[in-house]
């Protein structure tokens, strides 16, 4: 009996695990076939290729050593934030709430944290050729001089704005966090599901819904997506942080941006609902229904505007945080 | 097919890189390939701008002497498997430019890509018309296809 | 150099962030240089050169017949109205009298291609603005009008329209593409119009291109901006004024006030309508008669300046004339002029609305680098 008990929460975090996976690599396709492609009245790639089929011939291509001081550490950058997001969805599984503090909301936090912490790494160990290497006769005669100029590479600046994200542009996101921690008066990730299997999703009240948005809009941040894509943006600083990554890493870089998708929408459906992921329970598809449900809307909202600037950026940033404080105090009633 | 092929067929990487062309080709590349009339992404291949990321590198433009290196230094940068195709009459063979100084060296024009870097694939036409782009991807897919 | 303010020189600027020749907001290969102090852009530099390949250079001794289609390599966006000035600049010294059909269809052309130039540049901006969507809508609403070029010149980019003298057969107008034309026109009006309503009333873009980039009068007369730039600040000049071709049309001058990155788009966007007027007229007026005048001779001249108004402004052409053969070839074109206002706009924005700030000139660097000289000194007085 015990020995079934344990093969079958083995089986439940694996089986978990690896259809989250499988599902999240069709994420960027959903988004960007039928939404954006929809929208811009054109047909689209098909849906496996940007997320699935992409990375599978990136591990087929050459490794080769990036432009940076530190190439190593560079190439792992990606892997460690592959397994910080594991790490996250794991602790959102009930079968590990056994481990009291650890699964609860401040872990969740201290990974989040982390895998931004790794966007600082990222840009300021990335040397592309495309900006300052490039060979290009720039001192010459005539041309303008700053003695006190040093010369930068364009990943620094996107280096210096992930610094300004972890300052205050994932504010929403952590904010919306403790909604649901105000209304169950519990850090614990068990406790805030309990609650809601008692007083219903915490979605269906006032806090619930001004939190909502403010977690929605705290994940578009966090995932660079436009219009808040000031880590990466076609149009100004080419792709950021992730300009030197090629082969392994590129791979590693794209299944963590989709796998980030698929766990910060379960920790929605956690948070909000009050349904953990789980294969052997009905409520998976319902998770799996927010899963696709965010990367659609936050689709239709990127593709309907022009990327922010700092301009527009701090008020949307500052609005949505004073939501989010809303929400906070409204949990209190 | 293996996974390998497989995979490569179905997500290409598309970089760009203007050599001093007339903006004919590029504009008829870059825009109208991927607007909605003729969208390329319906192929499976993605516009991008970073050579780490690319497998086909696109050039047009006969080479100008300041774009000689960059140009190096691009395809250099880009990870095996790559193939190169060169677009338009001047990528090609260097256009109206070819005998612009006779038998001297000339300081301006580079030659055609060929003298640079290994083509794969030569798509001609002045400018490219669009469909012939996207019959020269087709055509330097094998060399993708069947690489290591 | 050109500092908004004179105190910026002693500032201390931190970081200098450079990009090109390759790079994916730029549709052209150049350099941009930006001295930035905590992402705002003190001062900026553009080089251009990297396209330089040297036309005039292979021009220099050409036959004129020659010499007038290599012009249409110099640009891909405007190659029409290079080759028209080129011609003008024939005709003008060996005095041809080109038959009015011929004017009239080049004109046709000029403006098609001034819809297709605008609608390139609104796509444009919208993709460095980062708005994917618009700028797919707009490159559709732009496939028209290339379609309208390829049916009446049958190439996408070269229609190789002008000959001296006239038009080529190939690009007469018959009924049906009368009809095309029109009935294309007629579309592209209203779906340029639907998206600029949409364009204007959508607030989020409208902060990112308010004040971004100004570009004052004195500023813009001060750099000799040229063009729709120089009409964004508010100066009412348009070469088609004084242009005899233009003389029997009707149209408006567009002028906007700000010279910002809005005004900019606008004023595109306003000029599409006014083409498709003159456009309209020409096709009402449309003469009949002759499309070349062939009795003409070959004379030797004193070298031989015309302007036209190209989509980004003043176009420059001129030669000398020996033997039939071209001395002396010097281009100048709008985007040249428009350097100084690029690099001036770009002061005091954010990094990410500095390649807005260098777009919304509507720059054409592959027309730009020009800077060959040839000196001509006419064969009797070389020799002795």
């Amino acid at each position: 009996m015990e020995f079934t008990n344990i093969l079958n929460s083995y089986v439940a975090v694996f089986g978990t695990l690896i259809v989250s996976l499988l599902i999240c690599m069709f994420l960027p396709g959903i988004e960007r076939k039928f939404i954006h492609a929809r929208i811009q009245q054109r047909i689209g790639p098909p849906v496996s290729s940007p997320g699935l089929m992409a990375p599978i011939k990136f591990f087929f291509k050459e490794s080769i050593t990036p432009n940076s001081p530190m190439p190593e550490v560079y190439n792992k950058l990606p892997l460690i934030g592959l397994i910080v997001i594991t790490l996250i969805f794991l602790i959102l599984m009930p079968q590990f709430y056994f481990l009291g503090v650890f699964a609860s909301i401040l872990t969740i936090i201290g990974l989040l944290k982390i895998e931004e912490i790794i966007y600082i790494f990222m840009g300021s160990l990335s040397k592309s050729v495309m900006s300052m290497n490039m060979p290009f006769p720039d001192d010459v005669k005539g041309a303008k001089q700053y003695k006190q100029a040093t010369k930068s590479f364009i990943e620094d600046i996107s280096a210096n704005r992930a610094f300004k994200l972890i300052a205050f542009g994932s504010i929403p996101i952590y904010l919306a966090l403790f909604v649901p921690v105000v209304k169950s008066s519990s850090l614990l990730l068990s406790d805030i599901i309990i609650y809601q299997q008692i007083n219903g999703p915490i979605l269906f009240s006032f806090a619930g819904v001004i939190g909502a948005i403010v977690f929605f809009i705290g994940y578009m941040i966090l995932l660079n997506e436009y219009p808040f894509a000031i880590l990466k943006t076609k149009a100004d600083v080419i792709e950021g942080p992730y300009m030197e990554y090629a082969a392994n890493s590129r791979a590693f870089v794209v299944i963590s941006r989709a796998f980030l998708m698929f766990t910060l929408a379960t920790l929605f459906s956690v948070l909000f609902l009050g349904l953990p992921p789980n294969i052997f329970n009905w409520s998976f598809l319902v998770n799996i229904f927010i899963v696709i449900l965010f990367p659609v809307l936050m689709g239709v909202f990127s593709a309907f505007s022009p990327v922010f600037t700092y301009k527009q950026f701090y008020p949307f940033v500052i609005g949505t945080s004073l939501l989010g404080v809303l929400a906070i105090i409204g949990a209190f009633f | 097919m293996g996974l390998k092929s497989y995979s490569r067929a179905r997500a290409v990487h598309v970089m760009l890189v203007y050599t001093g062309g007339c903006n004919g080709c590029d504009i008829e590349i870059v825009n109208a390939v991927l607007s909605p009339r003729f969208d390329i992404e319906q192929y499976k291949i993605f516009l991008t701008w970073n050579p780490r990321e690319a497998d086909v590198l696109i050039v047009t433009g006969p080479v100008t002497k300041h774009n000689e290196e960059p140009l190096k230094k691009i395809y250099n940068s880009i990870p095996n498997p790559k193939a190169v195709i060169a677009a338009g009459a001047c990528a090609v063979m260097g256009g109206v430019y070819k005998n612009i100084h006779g038998d001297i060296p000339s300081d301006e024009i580079a030659g055609p890509v060929e003298n640079i870097i290994p083509v794969d694939a030569k798509v001609p036409g002045c400018a490219v018309r669009c469909e012939d782009v996207l019959a020269g991807a087709v055509s330097a897919l094998p060399k993708l296809l069947e690489a290591d | 150099m050109m500092n908004k303010n004179n105190n910026s020189k002693r500032q201390i600027i931190e970081t200098e962030i450079s990009m090109g020749p390759v790079h994916s907001a730029a549709l052209e290969p150049y350099r941009v240089r930006l001295f930035v102090e905590d992402e705002l852009v003190k001062d900026a530099e553009i080089t251009v050169g990297v396209n330089h390949r040297g036309v005039e250079r292979i021009m220099e001794g050409l036959p004129v017949e020659k010499a007038n289609s290599l012009t249409e390599k110099i640009c891909g966006i405007c190659s029409n109205v290079h080759l028209w000035n080129s011609v003008l600049v024939a005709e003008k010294g060996l005095e041809i009298d080109v038959p009015e059909r011929a004017e009239y269809i080049r004109l046709i052309m000029a403006e098609l291609e001034r819809i297709h130039s605008h609608l390139l540049y609104l796509a444009h901006g919208n993709e460095v603005l980062g708005h994917e969507t618009f700028s797919m809508r707009l490159f559709y609403i732009r496939e028209t009008v290339m379609g309208l070029l390829s049916m009446v010149g049958g190439n996408r980019v070269q229609y190789g329209c002008s000959v001296i003298g006239g038009v080529r057969p190939r690009c007469d107008l018959d009924e049906m593409k009368i009809q095309k034309i029109l009935e294309g026109l007629d579309s592209i009006e209203k779906r340029v119009m639907e998206f600029a309503d949409r364009f204007i009333s959508d607030p989020i873009i409208m902060s990112r291109i308010t004040g971004v980039g100004v570009l004052t009068k004195q500023d813009a007369i001060k750099l000799a901006a040229s063009g729709p730039t120089l009409r964004a600040t508010g100066v009412e000049l348009d070469l088609r004024r004084e242009m005899k071709q233009y003389d029997p049309f009707e149209f408006n001058v567009i002028t906007q006030d700000d010279g910002d990155v809005k005004s900019n788009l606008l004023i595109r966007v306003l000029e599409i309508p006014e083409s498709i007027k003159i456009i309209k007229q020409a096709i009402k007026d449309l003469p009949k008669g002759p499309l070349t005048n062939r009795n003409w001779e070959m004379i030797d001249t004193d070298i031989i300046k015309n302007y036209v108004e190209a989509p980004r402004g003043k176009l420059y052409h001129s030669y000398a004339l020996e033997d039939g053969r071209i001395r002396g070839s010097v281009i100048r074109t709008p985007s040249m002029s428009n350097i100084g206002a690029m690099q001036h706009a770009c002061i005091g924005t954010h990094i990410t609305e500095a390649q807005l700030a260098i777009v919304q000139c509507d720059p054409c660097f592959t027309c730009t680098d020009r800077a060959i000289k040839i000196q001509y000194t006419p064969l009797s007085k070389g020799e002795k």
